[in-house]
């Protein structure tokens, strides 16, 4: 037992003293909101400012592109949740050309189309022009056309047609006489917020945070387990190239040494999920304090049982992928050997991240039900399911209950394994020879 | 004398090979007991059986005189010597000696004096891999001794070491001897066994073919066997008539005589030819008896290895 602590101890002061475990603890979480909050934002903003000519063929549309009276400061909640989208975000700045004199608004546009090729820095450079035809309001088979270098950016697009659109609407119903404040009445759009009743009948907003936060957290739960899995791994591996092993399994049993790492690194994935969910909780309660995401409740991602469920299932996928990554390090004799090995195994492992995106917009499908009571799957999906929903408490235990027992298998397995593995410095074993030293043990 | 560890009958096979095939022996308090050997022979299959590494097949290894845990009581230095290159000195010692159930300060105020006696003590909080390759092997050396073993286990200590360090620990092992400590040395360099043993035990092809007290076996071989000294080339004395088998190493010879040789006659057949500055009947050497008990022909493998 001293001898176990022995190893814990020396796998966790060696592990948590790395420049990688610092960087990790600290900038991981902060990494991670940049990767998925970022694109969003930038999506929801049409990725910056653009800069658009709009030759309009009937001259009528000019305040439709004019910027109204905006916050000073934008309001992500808005952006994200479309609210306004009649009305031309901050995000693209209009030059209006009213081009109802000329004989095609595409030949007025001409001059604009080379501007496109201009440099950013002079001021002249246009991203794309908008041609609105001058019979917009009458003709059957009026067509506006948007030119640009992308053909990809469809959200500024997007939101140029809805804009010109409603304005169109607008000029046609005033066309036929109809007051301006009623033609505002009949037009006005009516806003979707999106409300998901829980069980216990509390009503949480926001599931575009949910998505958001669904793949941060899913992200923190699995990526560790992979990241100190190889760690693992490549320890038992250089133990046995530098032929430590010896004299550690004269000293302990390799089942006491086997488990005295595999809690060593767990200690180290828990002291940093611990501080990763203390910088997110900090993180989370300033964000909310500053409303700098007014629209995301962040409060129902920060109740405590999700912290709890966070390190329970954290632990449960942890120690049972460090299992089949300590099978491969027993069994090899060099990093590269070693990782060929566990490759397809890890693509196997991947498999809730493939399918994160159903799981979180699905997470009481009967295929999210299935693979969070799976063995190796269950402890991710389950955590998802808990933070996205609320899965019966016998979904819950049934999955617990499964992780544990397959702990309790993958920790047999590879302590045999591990017993004849770790002395033979021979080549790479084949999938039957691992199958007989699994019986000679 | 008491006994400290008792071997019996012990079998160990891998596949279709028996590396260790019915190995009994004993291992005295207080003495050096030289396992000998050549490569394969299996003295680190039975070593590694000793010191709990694999479970022997067949057959019990004892252990005497002390309730401790069999493993605490050895100190076992591998042939293929290992340590983590990324921790501080001092610190893998301490380790060392908490896996074999050693802590406290007690602990760390002996590995500081093993620091300063091996003049380690500048780099106790040097990382391994900073430090040469003669300085890692000090280092496991320590780490050997630390826990205050009952049983030294040294797997061929002196290979891949300078002669100073080769020095260095054989002065140790005598200190060590004097202690009262009890080691059991494996090396397939005869000529060392030769210098350290009290007691040897000759394994060849996993079969022990000889053992006892390194004085009584060479004595059993009688004392016909002629060490010569000389300068010149001595390539002739293999052809005598009087010669049963010659060892033959540049200005030297040892002669195992044909049964009813006289010595004098070989000494008369050198005149005129070799500057004599030995010339000694006695026991065989180890090598000599090596030889004799396993054959020539595996010796020759060895050299060539």
């Amino acid at each position: 037992m001293n001898k176990m602590f022995a190893v814990i101890k020396r796998e966790y002061l060696q592990a948590v003293r790395k420049k990688m475990f610092i960087f990790m603890t600290l900038f991981f979480p902060v990494l991670m909101a940049g990767l998925f909050i970022v694109p969003g934002l930038m999506v929801a903003k049409g990725l910056g400012g653009k800069k658009v000519a709009v030759v309009d063929g009937s001259g009528a549309l000019k305040n439709a592109f004019a910027h109204h009276l905006e916050p000073a400061t934008p309001d992500p909640k808005q952006t994200l949740s479309g609210k306004r989208r009649g009305e031309l975000p901050q995000s693209i700045d209009v030059e209006y050309v009213p081009a109802n004199g000329t004989a095609s608004p595409t030949a007025a546009a001409k001059p604009y189309f080379d501007r496109m090729n201009a440099d950013k820095s002079s001021g002249q450079h246009l991203d794309a022009v908008l041609v609105i035809p001058g019979n917009a309001f009458e003709g059957n088979d009026a067509k506006m056309t948007y030119y640009s270098r992308s053909s990809t950016d469809v959200f500024t697009q997007e939101r140029l047609a809805t804009v010109a659109n409603r304005a169109i609407q607008r000029q046609r119903l005033s066309g036929r006489g109809i007051d301006a404040t009623v033609v505002e009445t009949l037009t006005r759009e009516v806003p979707i917020e999106s409300v998901q009743l829980s069980r216990s009948g509390e009503q949480k907003k926001g599931s575009e945070a949910t998505l958001i936060f669904g793949f941060i957290f899913a992200a923190l739960l699995i990526i560790p387990s992979f990241i100190y899995g190889l760690e693992t791994m490549r320890g038992i591996v250089q133990e046995k190239s530098e032929r430590i092993v010896e004299v550690l399994v004269s000293s302990m049993s390799p089942r006491e040494l086997l488990t005295g790492k595999i809690l060593g690194v767990a200690a180290v994935g828990l002291t940093q999920v611990a501080a990763w969910l203390t910088i997110i909780a900090a993180g989370g309660a300033f964000a909310a304090a500053s409303a700098m995401v007014a629209g995301f409740d962040v409060k129902q991602f920060l109740r405590p049982m999700v912290f709890v469920y966070f390190a329970l299932f954290f632990l449960l996928g942890y120690l049972t992928f460090v299992c089949v990554y300590a099978i491969a390090g027993a069994a090899c004799n060099t990093d590269k050997e070693a990782q060929q090995l566990v490759a397809p195994i890890q693509m196997l492992m991947m498999v809730p991240w493939f399918v994160m995106f159903a799981i979180i917009t699905n997470p009481d499908s009967s295929f999210a039900v299935a693979l969070s009571l799976m063995p190796v799957y269950g402890p991710i999906t389950m955590f998802v399911r808990t933070l996205v929903s609320e899965p019966p408490v016998w979904h819950i235990l049934v999955s617990i209950g499964v992780s544990i027992v397959t702990i309790a298998v993958f920790f047999y397995v590879t302590a045999k394994i591990f017993r004849v593995g770790i002395l033979s410095y021979g080549k790479r074993p084949t999938i039957p020879e691992l199958w007989r030293w699994l019986k000679v043990a | 004398m008491s006994v400290v560890l008792a071997v019996r009958d012990v079998v160990k096979t891998f596949g279709a090979v028996r590396a260790v095939d019915g190995v009994s022996f004993t291992v005295q308090r207080g003495t050096i007991t030289g396992l000998l050997g050549r490569n394969g022979a299996g003295k680190t299959t039975t070593i590694r059986m000793i010191t709990g590494v694999f479970f022997p097949d067949a057959g019990s290894i004892e252990w005497l005189g002390s309730d401790r845990d069999a493993r605490d009581r050895i100190g076992y230095l591998p042939e293929e010597r290992g340590l983590y290159r990324q921790m501080k000195v001092k610190e893998h010692l301490l380790f060392l000696a908490e896996i074999k159930g050693k802590r406290g300060s007690s602990v760390v105020a002996s590995a500081e004096r093993w620091l300063k006696r091996f003049e380690l003590w500048d780099k106790r909080d040097a990382k391994v891999e900073e430090l040469s390759k003669g300085n890692q092997q000090k280092v496991q050396l320590i780490g050997t001794l630390l826990h205050d073993p009952d049983l030294i286990i040294l797997d061929e200590p002196q290979s891949g070491l300078d002669p100073v360090n080769m020095l260095l620990v054989r002065n140790l092992l005598r200190e060590l001897k004097e202690e009262g400590r009890t080691i059991l040395l494996s090396t397939h360099m005869m000529a060392e066994a030769e210098r350290m043993a009290d007691e040897i035990i000759l394994v060849h092809k996993g079969k022990v073919v000889l053992s006892g007290a390194l004085d009584a076996v060479r004595d059993s071989f009688g004392k016909n066997t002629l060490h010569i000294d000389y300068e010149g080339d001595g390539g002739f004395l293999e052809q005598l008539p009087q010669v049963k088998r010659a060892t033959i190493v540049p200005n030297g010879a040892e002669i195992s005589l044909a049964d009813g040789a006289d010595p004098q006659q070989i000494l008369e057949a050198t005149i005129g030819k070799l500057r004599i500055r030995r010339f000694e009947l006695a026991a065989p050497s180890l090598e000599e008896i090596f030889i004799e008990q396993v054959g020539a022909e595996t010796m020759t493998m060895e050299a060539n290895r």
